[in-house]
């Protein structure tokens, strides 16, 4: 008797849970339908654009936010000051002029008209709450890009000063990233800055819809907005962490376009008759940064030129990365300030010399033993350089880090002889790929000492002429080419899958300006 | 029986002081949060000021007591991607995860029963054989495998189901069959020595020679009293269908508890994983006491003590 009630209770339960997933189904079904991201997406194709990604944003908070995946989203929710068209060349955004004062000031000319997505008018107070938020709260993930604003002056209501504690050539550059993105001052005065994290309000061309995390980000349409009616009524960005999941969510139709495709997909999705891969050099440079100081192996300049001239970076570009990367023997890409041409789309590779110089250099083989430190994520391209300078007769102890690991190590700067990592450059200017080869910088990283090198570092992070800047960091490319503190194997390149609804040109600064993407007709 | 319970719920609390304990440190030692979150171009002193700010300049057991007396009042402190109470965002993932592990359940149950059953029945032919085949493969294969390969088939050739994401029903169908299929091959199993027992019991040939048909024995004297044993394991596994969704939700993006721990861990989100890990515990610690309460009052040979 007791055992049948209880077989009862269990039977009821199994009912319950049945109807429990029935339901849950059901209510999450009318939403996903709203939302006709998937199934909707073919018959709606001109009015929602879906893009996969493989990280979410961290917050609505430009300030607060260090990843490019982010930035892709928000700049369609804030506007910045200055923009960078997709040739990086700077156009007005919020401020329709600008012109330098004196050496630390600059005045802007704001835009009239324009107003948040909540209908405040945008003026000059919104500039001066953001740009002073962001230069004194050390705790923003930004602040170490604007903490040489000292000051933001209300002119009028549509001009402002903006005072900098030193000459800063790159003010126009840190104004059109992520962490100049303007915030609605008044909005967040009456409501608190939770609210407006829940509820953001900017005065980009769409506004912010809902943000599920580690799901989905929704967009719509801005019909107020300044510069014209943007062109879709919703823009999704999916998160989609898992590479060959989003492969198949574009072959699969359910997203216009998914980004970060891995090189061994490429030809999947190229063999299929409505998708079609795009890619777009961005601001990341593999490299090997060496270790100088007195006593290692990599000190020796002959040893470094070894290192280099063992290495067929074109082959790595080819066999790893799938064709997606420009072999370059500069950091400094076309597209960023101080770059010379020169240096680019070219590369050394001569083994036997390498054998040579190695041998000069007074080490027989094997006997020059180094040890390269890489973040698992770069595992690939570092085992086959491993291989390489193996062939030449180096030992090599490769040292693969989680990346938590790796970020660690690299901030206390404990690597060996040598580490591999891909830098960035979200200031689109020399100056980011270089200061760490001033001495101060490179003091206990890779310890290079080069007094002419420094000399033109240290005019040039005040000098406010362009063209002479520009010739100084010419110049100090020349000597690093030379120099070898780092080898650079090559440039990579966004690689995108798009369905052949949209149109799409990927940009060098991975943003996605939603109404840069059109419909195909 | 209520002393049984509350003697069982004390012993949580040790556990649970032993897990914040284990994960707080493993936390700590693998790496640097402060260098994941500034800039590459960030100074030492930009370091200093972000690490004094997060409060990890200080001894590793001053900030131990800090978490624990903050966790006691249910504060898991703030992620540092999300800049949210680490609490309030797990706690918003197990609806999700929840829904994927009830509708794992469905289905392991919906084939695993009729399953079972059949190979009890047909004990030692070519059907039990292949029922068998089925249960060891399904068992064996890789959730992640099976997830893509259900991916590659379902929604890519065929186009019936959506890939990924959270959605309506059909998006719930993929995931859900691929987080089941392990519990499914267990329970088939599970059924069957269950059934096959039963089935040989005096009361079950008493049934039969009392010239009842052979649905009637089966379903109404057998299959009941098979079924014990076996929803007693199923709540087991319930709890590890909630804790063990990482790889499932990681396929599908299923936006639950597991792929929050998964970018929590690639991020070094200290309070999240910290969070995550403490809440997965305490429903595993709790799953566990209730189900045990439960097989003692199906069991009365089970004594309290």
């Amino acid at each position: 008797m007791k055992k049948r009630q209880w077989t009862g209770m269990w039977i009821t339960l199994l009912a319950v849970v049945l109807v429990l997933s029935a339901c849950g189904g059901k209510t999450t079904g009318t939403d996903s339908n709203s939302a006709s991201s998937e199934s909707g997406s073919s018959s709606s194709a001109s009015t929602t654009l879906t893009i996969a990604a493989a990280t979410d944003i961290e917050s609505f908070d430009p300030h607060n936010n260090n990843n490019t995946s982010s930035e892709a989203v928000l700049v369609n929710v804030f506007d910045y000051l200055i923009k960078n068209d997709s040739e990086q060349k700077k156009v007005p955004g919020l401020a329709t002029t600008w012109e330098q004062v004196n050496d630390t000031t600059w005045r802007f000319k704001l835009r009239e008209g324009v107003t948040f997505h909540n209908g405040d008018p945008f003026t000059s107070a919104d500039v001066k709450y953001t740009l002073e938020r962001v230069a004194k709260d050390s705790t923003l993930k930004q602040n170490s890009y604007f903490k040489n604003i000292v000051e933001v002056k209300v002119v009028d209501e549509y001009t402002v000063d903006i005072i900098t504690d030193g000459p800063d050539p790159l003010l126009l550059n840190r104004l059109s990233k992520m962490g100049a993105g303007i915030l609605p001052a008044k909005y967040i005065k009456d409501n608190g800055f939770d609210k407006f994290l829940k509820q953001p309000v900017g005065t980009g061309p769409y506004k912010f819809s809902k943000w599920t995390k580690d799901d989905r980000v929704e967009l719509v349409k801005n019909e107020n907005y300044f510069d014209g009616e943007p062109k879709w009524n919703e823009v999704v960005f999916r998160v989609i962490p898992e590479a060959s999941t989003r492969v198949s969510e574009l072959l699969a139709g359910g997203v216009d376009i998914a980004a970060s495709i891995p090189s061994t997909d490429i030809a999947r999705i190229e063999g299929e008759a409505d998708k079609k891969i795009v890619k777009a050099p961005i601001q990341r440079v593999l490299q090997l940064i060496f270790r100088q100081t007195e006593g290692s192996v990599t000190a020796d300049p002959k040893v470094r030129e070894a290192i280099d001239l063992a290495i067929d970076k074109q082959g790595i570009v080819d066999s790893i990365a799938g064709g997606a990367g420009i072999v370059t023997r500069t950091s400094v890409t076309p597209g960023n300030f101080g770059a010379d041409p020169s240096l680019y789309q070219t590369s050394l590779y001569d083994q036997e010399k390498a054998k040579q110089l190695l041998q000069e250099a007074g080490y027989a083989e094997g006997e020059a033993e180094m040890t390269i430190s890489v973040s698992s994520q770069y595992k690939e391209p570092a085992e086959v350089v491993a291989a390489m300078l193996e062939q030449v007769g180096f030992k090599i102890n490769l040292d693969v880090l989680e990346p938590s690991a790796f970020s660690e190590r690299y901030s206390s700067k404990s690597f060996k002889e040598i580490f591999m990592i891909g830098i960035g450059n979200s200031l689109f200017d020399a100056s980011n790929n270089y200061n760490r080869y001033m001495l101060d910088e490179a003091k206990g990283e890779s310890d290079y000492n080069n007094p002419e090198v420094e000399k033109l570092l240290q005019s040039a992070l005040v000098n406010m002429d362009p063209a002479s800047r520009e010739k100084e960091y010419q110049q100090v490319q020349q000597i690093l080419a030379e120099d070898r503190p780092a080898v650079y194997l090559y440039q990579m390149e966004g690689v995108y899958g798009t369905d052949s609804r949209v149109n799409f040109e990927p940009r060098s600064d991975e943003m996605f300006y939603a109404d840069e993407i059109t419909p195909a007709q | 029986m209520g002393k049984y319970v509350l003697k069982s719920l004390l012993q949580v609390i040790p556990v649970l002081f032993i897990v914040s304990l284990i994960v707080f440190i493993l936390v700590r030692v693998t790496g640097d949060p402060v260098a994941l979150m500034l800039p590459e171009t960030a100074t030492a002193e930009d370091r200093a000021v972000l690490t004094q700010a997060l409060g990890l300049d200080q001894p590793l057991y001053t900030q131990y007591m800090k978490f624990l007396g903050s966790a006691l009042q249910g504060d898991f402190g703030q992620s540092f991607r999300y800049g949210e109470p680490a609490l309030q965002l797990v706690l918003e993932r197990l609806p999700a995860s929840f829904e994927l592990a009830v509708a794992a359940m469905f289905f392991a149950i919906v084939m695993a029963v009729p399953l079972g059953v059949a190979s009890a029945v047909k004990r030692n032919t070519f059907t039990d054989l292949i029922i068998s085949g089925i249960s060891v493969i399904g068992k064996a294969m890789p959730n992640f495998w099976m997830g893509i390969m259900l991916i590659l088939l379902f929604s890519v050739m065929w186009g019936v189901l959506p890939v990924s994401g959270r959605g309506g029903v059909s998006h719930l169908i993929l995931p859900a069959f691929t987080l089941g299929v392990g519990l499914a091959a267990q329970m088939t199993r599970l059924i069957r020595s269950s059934m096959l027992e039963i089935l040989s019991q005096d009361y079950i040939r008493t049934a039969r020679s009392k010239g009842l048909g052979r649905m009637v024995v089966i379903g109404k004297h057998a299959f009941r009293n098979g079924l014990i044993p076996v929803v007693t394991i199923m709540s087991l596994q319930f709890t590890s269908l909630i804790g063990g969704t990482l790889i499932t939700e990681t396929v599908f993006s299923w936006p639950g508890l597991g792929q929050l721990l998964v970018v929590a861990v690639n991020t070094h989100d200290m309070a999240i994983v910290q969070a995550a890990v403490f809440v997965i515990a305490f429903i595993v610690v709790v799953t566990n006491i209730l189900t045990d309460v439960a097989y003692r009052l199906l069991d009365p040979r089970i004594k309290y003590d």
